[in-house]
């Protein structure tokens, strides 16, 4: 499937923009490029704590948003439940680490696995479905979670929540100034990206794009649809449970309905991946970038004089960016590119 | 405008008098960051008690400020955990405020207050109930206004206090039903309420959750009239509460006594449920602004320049609670002579002030927490669609009775 | 006896809501393909739509939806042509286009009510209507009535007149049907200002009901996407049935088992019948194959 020529038969207005067939080792100049550029930024504001502050939240949304884009973008499984996975991730962690005083770097790989296991359980039946009724079913799914997770408290603190004792230092993942997590979260942006782009040039990504394009004619084409988006869904869906650990020891206070939260977490990443242009590599980041400084800034200027004002004027770019920024700012930023280049 | 976040304007302005040789102002102002949800479902609770910070801060610099400051509140709008955290980077960061107050909302209370011990500020809570936030012993962190503790003691109080008499039973067999919203605040009341009980010698007759989203509660209010309760305890939101009362009535479920905590005591439960319903029910709550001058000295006034400045009625009683918590704060910070916050703490936790010295009827006695143990909301009445204080008797006007309990 | 009777009836009750809020969603889910975030907020509107009717006009809600049902048909219709016509063929951003007109409706009434709670009064609040040792208050019962008599009356647009006979084409197979001349622009605008219209409606019948704040619309949605994709696609019936089941299943659950837990309960069973019938209880067999996918 890795056959260079199917992808130039995609018709001009798929989704997935790909300009040409690139090696994953042909993507990591380009990926060490935009690392070392978000580097620069953290450099850039040093001794800023509110600026290093929103380039964490930024940074981790952004891999969020890059761990989505590997099923939901590559695959066009638009899921809306991957809040899940998010909590499953923080729980976990916080258990091992309040528990048994494990350091939370030690959670990162049993939250991938069990929520890898535990995604690609629950989506064999719900991959049945498709386009809508796929969405709204992962929604569902996040409702029952949220439910078992306010009743079953012995786990999950309940609506309490748990909170994680303030002890700074690199092997309990907490710092006391802001540069670090900003830090921590390009880390694991670095690595979702570096997944995100392996996935994308490699036989699984193809099989996912193709999966995305046509189920059926993928599936004639001998590609095993079901696996492909299992293994699609395991890899998203363990990266995420890993950015619940860091956010767990970011604000070291977590509860079902902030974990569980269907827009601040579930539809948030979703959207921002759109913004930034679904299974394009950056993006989600390019999406992150924009969106959760603008939406920091809106609260921080607008949040104080009338109620709800800032979120007025973010559901306003988010219907124009719907409606003029279709491919996202990758897809549309690549077109303009190619017709720059093409016109001549 | 006097008391909003620095505008570009007021900046140049500074800039320009500066720039003009006026005597600069005589020292900068003390900056108090206030944290609170001012949009999204909280905000008219947020907003009602930044207003309360606002009015002790015009209070103050009426009276020549704090160690000769002036005192400015600067918002900082957050609506979970999460956001309180960008809210504390921008108001310490950016907005350069030496001491933060707030919250509505107890989990934005705890991030919050973490994030401002990275910059060793004061984190001084007036209005968040959770009782863990004290409990974390936090060196930063105060807080001047009742826990969800005291809202639990003073129902407990309600029910053994003044229902069981007016029913003839005895504290062990009065049967109770405690019913609560299912997020934190309505859990850790609903604890501490099982636990006073419990020391009372009785064992509530049944306990029920509820979402403060749900679209119908009626399944909940029949499950209590199945238990067939004398003292139905609620602890919810506005929405909800509403939505149960509502269920109660239809379903014909008429408990001798309700008790509401937190709410119900506001024009929006009235406009739900009309005063003849209301009747009787009471109320457990902060002191509002029409309690008996000699619980709450001051009151009278805190209504009046309410009224003058907003042009209406508190809608809730959250923003004197907050006002009277700055009024402390500034006590500690004269004491004190600086913002730094352990200095601010360690005079604090001497101040001794006895019960109704503030107009919400508190005193000060901080306990080693840093929880003020002298803070405690009042119970009051609905009585012919007006909320009066009724508990402690002190806080009653002279000559108000307790009507319809039982209800019938 | 007494006991299941009346749970009984509180879960039909509460099922008629739900019918009620979700036959407006499903007729745009069906019709036009598009999962409509900002339903939700069309009923909230209707809510204040009946509270505004009532302190401007001292309107009983139940009068105020000959006012509120229009204004709903022309909003849809309105954000249906400017918003959501021009991102045909791009379902996602379809939906992340009624996200983003959800915060804004939702934002838009936060900051001009300040966040306040308002009640409506009707004239027929408080009463209760007695079958036997059962009580039942008289609005919610107005509300069951008023599903029935949508259910009944949409289904009679949709199959006996012209119109409605062009809408069923349109969902069947749009390019067909504007082969046969069928305007599908302004079947799907018409369309689209129906369902908001159904939601106003909702939004009137339910304000006698609820408190209403500005989130309200959100408590909605979630059960009502549960309710269509129970019944099925695009079935007026189904929403109806599926609305009474969704009913039914909260209350038993919440009386017998918890409260706590009926919202899993009933999520869980809306998975189940997902994954064991896809196409819902009245759907079309392979219409949740369509999927997201532009109609061929």
């Amino acid at each position: 499937m890795s056959n260079p020529d199917t992808s130039f038969r995609a018709p001009p207005d798929t989704p997935v923009a790909m300009p040409r067939v690139r090696s994953f080792v042909g993507e990591l100049p380009l990926l060490a490029f935009v690392l070392a550029a978000c580097a620069g930024l953290i450099v850039f504001f040093t001794g800023n704590s509110f600026a290093q502050n929103l380039l964490a939240t930024t940074f981790l949304f952004a891999a969020l948003s890059t761990s989505w884009n590997i099923i939901g973008g590559l695959g066009g499984q638009f899921s809306l439940g991957h809040s899940v996975f998010f909590a499953f991730g923080a729980y976990i962690a916080a258990r091992m680490h309040l528990d048994l005083g494990l350091s939370p770097w030690l959670a990162l790989l049993p939250a991938a696995l069990v929520a890898a296991a535990f995604a690609m359980l629950v989506s064999w039946p719900v991959f049945r479905l498709r386009g809508p009724f796929f969405a709204i079913a992962t929604m569902a799914m996040t409702e029952v979670v949220l439910a078992l997770a306010m009743y079953f408290s012995s786990i999950t603190g309940g609506a309490q929540g748990l909170s994680i004792p303030f002890k700074a230092g690199l092997h309990n993942m907490i710092f006391r100034d802001r540069m670090s997590y900003a830090i921590l979260m390009l880390c694991f942006l670095a690595v979702t990206l570096i997944v995100m782009a392996a996935v994308t040039r490699s036989r699984l990504g193809y099989q996912l794009r193709a999966v995305h394009d046509n189920e059926d004619t993928a599936e004639a084409a001998g590609i095993d649809v079901l696996r492909t988006k299992l293994v699609g869904m395991g890899i998203s869906a363990a990266l995420t449970a890993m950015g619940g650990v860091f956010f767990l020891m970011y604000v070291r206070v977590v509860d079902p309905p902030s974990l569980f939260s269907l827009f601040d977490i579930g539809v948030k990443i979703a959207l921002i991946a759109l913004i930034g242009g679904i299974g394009t590599i950056y993006g989600p980041l390019l999406g992150a970038l924009l969106v959760v400084p603008l939406e920091g800034m809106l609260r921080a200027e607008l949040g104080g004089m009338m109620p709800g004002s800032n979120l007025i004027v973010l559901g306003f770019i988010l219907v124009l960016t719907a409606m003029y920024l279709r491919k996202g700012i990758a897809g549309t930023g690549t077109d303009l590119f190619a017709r720059i280049r093409g016109g001549r | 405008m006097i008391l909003n976040r620095r505008t570009f304007g007021a900046i140049s302005l500074a800039a320009l008098a500066a720039a003009a040789g006026t005597p600069a102002f005589a020292a900068e102002p003390i900056r108090i960051g206030a944290v609170n949800p001012y949009s999204g479902a909280m905000a008219q609770y947020g907003d009602e008690v930044t207003r309360g910070f606002e009015m002790a801060a015009a209070w103050i610099n009426g009276q020549g400020g704090v160690l000769g400051r002036q005192v400015e509140i600067v918002r900082g709008n957050a609506t979970s955990a999460q956001e309180a955290i960008a809210a504390v980077e921008q108001l310490v960061g950016r907005d350069k405020v030496d001491i933060l107050v707030g919250t509505y909302v107890s989990a934005m209370s705890n991030a919050a207050s973490e994030a401002a011990m990275n910059y060793d500020k004061l984190f001084w809570e007036t209005n968040a109930l959770a009782r863990t936030l004290t409990d974390r012993q936090l060196p930063n962190y105060a807080r001047s206004g009742p826990s969800s503790n005291e809202f639990a003691l003073r129902s407990v109080q309600g029910a053994l206090e003044l229902v069981a008499p007016r029913l003839g039973k005895t504290a062990a067999d009065l049967s109770v039903w405690i019913e609560h919203e299912d997020s934190a605040y309505g859990t850790s009341i609903m604890e501490e309420q099982l636990r006073l009980f419990k020391e009372a010698g009785l064992v509530p007759t049944g306990v029920g959750a509820h979402s403060a989203r749900a679209i119908d509660v009626t399944d909940s209010i029949l499950r209590a009239k199945t238990a067939n309760p004398d003292v139905w305890i609620s602890t919810g939101y506005v929405g909800d509460t509403n939505l149960l009362l509502r269920a109660a009535r239809d379903q014909g479920f008429a408990p001798k006594a309700i008790i509401l905590l937190g709410v119900g005591d506001t024009q929006e439960t009235l406009d739900a449920l009309g005063p003849e319903f209301l009747e009787g029910v009471l109320l457990v709550s902060y002191a509002r602004p029409d309690v008996n001058e000699a619980y709450g000295p001051g009151s009278d006034a805190f209504l009046a320049a309410y009224r003058t400045a907003y042009g209406r009625d508190p809608i809730a009683p959250q923003g004197m609670n907050a006002y009277v918590g700055l009024k402390i704060l500034f006590e500690a910070i004269a004491a004190a002579g600086s913002t730094d916050y352990a200095a601010v703490i360690e005079a604090a936790r001497k101040i001794d002030k006895p019960m109704n010295t503030y107009e919400a009827g508190y005193g000060v006695s901080f306990d080693d927490n840093m929880q003020n143990v002298r803070a405690l909301p009042v119970i009051a009445q609905w009585q012919s669609g007006k909320v009066t204080p009724v508990y402690p008797a002190e806080a009653a006007a002279a000559g108000t009775a307790i009507v319809n309990l039982p209800r019938g | 006896m007494t006991e299941l009777v009346n749970i009984l009836a509180v879960g039909l009750l509460l099922g008629g809501i739900y019918a009620l809020v979700s036959v407006g969603l499903n007729l745009i889910f069906g019709v036009i393909r598009i999962v409509n975030f900002a339903q939700g907020e069309f009923v909230m509107l209707g809510m204040y739509g009946a509270f505004a009717a009532q302190i401007t006009l001292r309107l009983d809600p139940y009068v105020a939806t000959v006012l509120v049902g229009p204004a709903l048909f022309a909003l849809g219709a309105f954000v249906y042509w400017v918003i959501l016509r021009p991102l045909q063929g791009q379902p996602m951003m379809q939906v992340f286009a009624t996200f983003g007109l959800l915060m804004i409706l939702e934002n838009t009434v936060l900051a001009l009510t300040g966040g306040t709670a308002y009640s409506v009064n009707s004239g027929l609040t408080g009463y209760s209507v007695s079958f036997g040792p059962i009580q039942i208050g008289l609005p919610r019962v107005l509300v069951l009535t008023a599903a029935t008599v949508v259910t009944l009356a949409l289904g009679w647009y949709l199959k006996s007149t012209m119109h409605g006979k062009a809408i069923r084409a349109v969902a069947q197979d749009r390019n067909a049907a504007r082969l046969m001349g069928v305007d599908v622009e302004r079947i799907y605008m018409v369309s689209f200002g129906i369902g908001a219209a159904l939601a106003g409606l909702a939004g009137c019948l339910l304000s006698p009901l609820y408190t209403m704040s500005p989130q309200i619309g959100m408590n909605f949605i979630m059960p009502a996407f549960a309710v269509v994709v129970l019944g099925g696609l695009g079935s007026v019936k189904g929403a109806y049935f599926g609305g009474l089941i969704v009913g039914l299943t909260e209350a038993l659950a919440g009386f017998y088992l918890d409260p706590a837990l009926k919202q899993a309960v009933l999520f869980l069973m809306f998975i189940i019948v997902l994954v064991v019938r896809p196409s819902g209880l009245f759907g079309t067999a392979g219409a949740e194959e369509v999927g997201l996918r532009e109609q061929s």
